[in-house]
């Protein structure tokens, strides 16, 4: 968060005082990048793209279209074959291991299959994330059921995970993702395993969670998620953009 | 930092307990080893005990003919103590080696009676030589064959005690090396079962690592657990080791006779107990963590 706001007050102090809106700067950025698994051909080839801070963009292709490859990229499971990956003007390949999970506070992730620890409770795996980071009891005790009332579970924070419906359960991995106040939100087809009605919550959480400010990087190949967003779609097939749409409906252009 | 150490101990004692056969597996093997370490170190220092009693015991004995004067002893005796193996070289007379052969057979009217029969002092002057070092008795008795006073020397003894002294330390050598070798394989034995109880536990908490990857968990936070669960492997072995090692001392007790070692074999463990649990304890966790590092630098994937 330091980092933003120092970039902001520079921005802020070079156009003058007038500009108290958000400013826009790229917060992630491709720089010619390529991704190749051995043996296979390239899975992202020569993807060159920004994505502004606030931004809500979409990603969308086909199942092997590179998505998640692109995705993985961001909090940097995997690294750039060719080219390079900057997020908040920092190249990605220049972070060391020991440093990896700095860079992955900064980003919420959001995944189909939730990925919450069945022993644990809501409460519990929301808090859990602070502890692996060696946040105080005090803070942890404040910041949880703040954000569990957010997305709306306040009344849930004993239940288990097997307790809950699909959807509430993708609210408490959504939780989980904000509690680090992340730069951006990384959501690999968060909608995948639930009904239109949760979908529709979950995007909706996302749209909110957006106009507070924090990036949405979403992929998804749900017609209706897509529209339903109706920001910047970025299309993807065989491992290259054929699409990038700023403001649009759900279309393989 | 105590925030995050508090946490991790919490969690790996929870693997540990949760993991129940697995834990009993790893700390059985272990205790195993750290027991033969613990007992090796006990026999080692027994040992030790016994030899340096037995060497103060050790001396040669150098006699002189009959008719030697006092003076060519006396002289003898300068020459040996400025030898430099030479611990001491004490005289003793006609009359001391008389007196106290009476005073050592006080109880044998028949021998006191001989002796009276015999008329006179039959006994030898001689000059009782102590060595720095039991290993040295060899050269000393080489140095007195050779010494300028050799003719004055009736006879020299010395031989019997070299046969006990060099078996002691032949037994005392094997048993160490059998001992090292048990220990060094009961430890290998050790390292791989707990490295497999690592690599279970790393199995069934999967689900956990990957989630705290993604919530960008420090690496030592991820690690620090399974690190702690080999810490409690070599504590908990090393106290059940100590435990069994008390109790078969206490088996053996009657069997070690108190003259050798002038205490009881318990009172001598306790003098040493702090030692001996140091060493094992520093043993046991070294073994847990060694095996726990290399499970994790296999299948932990950060």
């Amino acid at each position: 968060m330091k980092k933003v706001n120092e970039k902001e007050i520079e921005l802020a102090t070079e156009e003058g005082l007038g500009s108290m809106e958000r400013e826009i700067f790229p917060i992630l950025k491709f720089d010619h990048v390529t991704k190749a698994f051995k043996g296979d051909a390239a899975a992202l080839a020569d993807l060159d793209f920004e994505i502004q801070a606030g931004e809500f963009v979409t990603l969308v292709g086909h199942s092997g279209a590179g998505k998640s490859t692109l995705l993985k990229l961001i909090y940097a499971e995997e690294t750039a074959t060719e080219g390079e990956v900057y997020f908040n003007g920092e190249p990605l390949s220049q972070i060391k291991k020991r440093k990896l999970p700095y860079h992955r506070r900064k980003i919420g992730m959001v995944f189909q299959d939730f990925k919450l620890l069945p022993k644990k409770t809501v409460f519990e795996n929301v808090a859990y994330a602070l502890e692996a980071c060696g946040v105080h009891t005090d803070e942890i005790m404040e910041d949880v059921p703040q954000i569990l009332d957010i997305v709306g579970l306040g009344d849930k924070l004993q239940k288990f995970p097997h307790q809950l419906s699909g959807g509430e359960q993708q609210k408490v991995v959504l939780a989980r993702a904000l509690i680090h106040k992340p730069l951006m939100i990384v959501a690999d087809e968060p909608t995948g395993n639930l009904d239109p009605q949760s979908s529709a919550e979950i995007i909706d959480l996302l749209l909110k969670v957006n106009n507070l400010g924090t990036t949405i990087v979403l992929a998804s190949h749900d017609r209706d998620i897509v529209d339903r967003a109706a920001r910047r779609v970025i299309v993807l097939e065989k491992g290259k953009i054929i699409c990038d749409d700023a403001k649009s409906k759900y279309r393989i252009c | 930092m105590f925030l995050v150490l508090g946490r991790t101990i919490k969690e790996s004692g929870i693997n540990f307990w949760r993991n129940g056969w697995l834990s009993i597996a790893s700390v059985s093997v272990l205790t195993l080893s750290l027991y033969v370490v613990g007992a090796m170190m006990v026999m080692m220092m027994v040992s030790g005990t016994v030899l340096t009693n037995v060497e103060k015991r050790i001396n040669v004995s150098v006699y002189f003919k009959p008719d030697v004067s006092e003076n060519t002893i006396m002289a003898a005796k300068a020459d040996l103590e400025s030898y430099s193996e030479v611990k001491s070289a004490q005289y003793i007379s006609k009359e001391q080696a008389l007196a106290d052969f009476k005073k050592n057979n006080a109880g044998e009217p028949v021998i006191l009676q001989s002796l009276d029969e015999i008329g006179g002092n039959p006994l030898l002057a001689s000059l009782v030589v102590r060595a720095n070092d039991s290993s040295q008795y060899q050269n000393i008795t080489e140095y007195i064959a050779k010494a300028s006073f050799k003719d004055d020397v009736s006879r020299v003894n010395y031989v019997k005690n070299k046969e006990i002294i060099d078996r002691l330390n032949n037994i005392i050598k094997q048993s160490r090396k059998v001992g090292v070798s048990l220990a060094l394989v009961f430890a290998a034995v050790a390292v791989l079962i707990i490295f497999n109880t690592i690599r279970i536990t790393l199995y069934i908490h999967k689900p956990e690592i990957e989630v705290m990857r993604l919530v960008g968990a420090s690496n030592m936070f991820i690690r620090l657990p399974f690190l702690f669960e080999g810490v409690i492997y070599g504590i908990v072995s090393s106290l059940v080791a100590t435990l069994f090692l008390l109790i078969s001392m206490k088996l053996a007790d009657s069997y070690v006779s108190v003259a050798v070692l002038s205490k009881s074999l318990l009172s001598f463990y306790f003098s040493q107990a702090l030692f001996i649990l140091g060493i094992q304890l520093l043993a046991g966790i070294f073994l847990g963590v060694f095996s726990s590092w290399i499970a994790m630098r296999k299948y932990l994937k950060i």
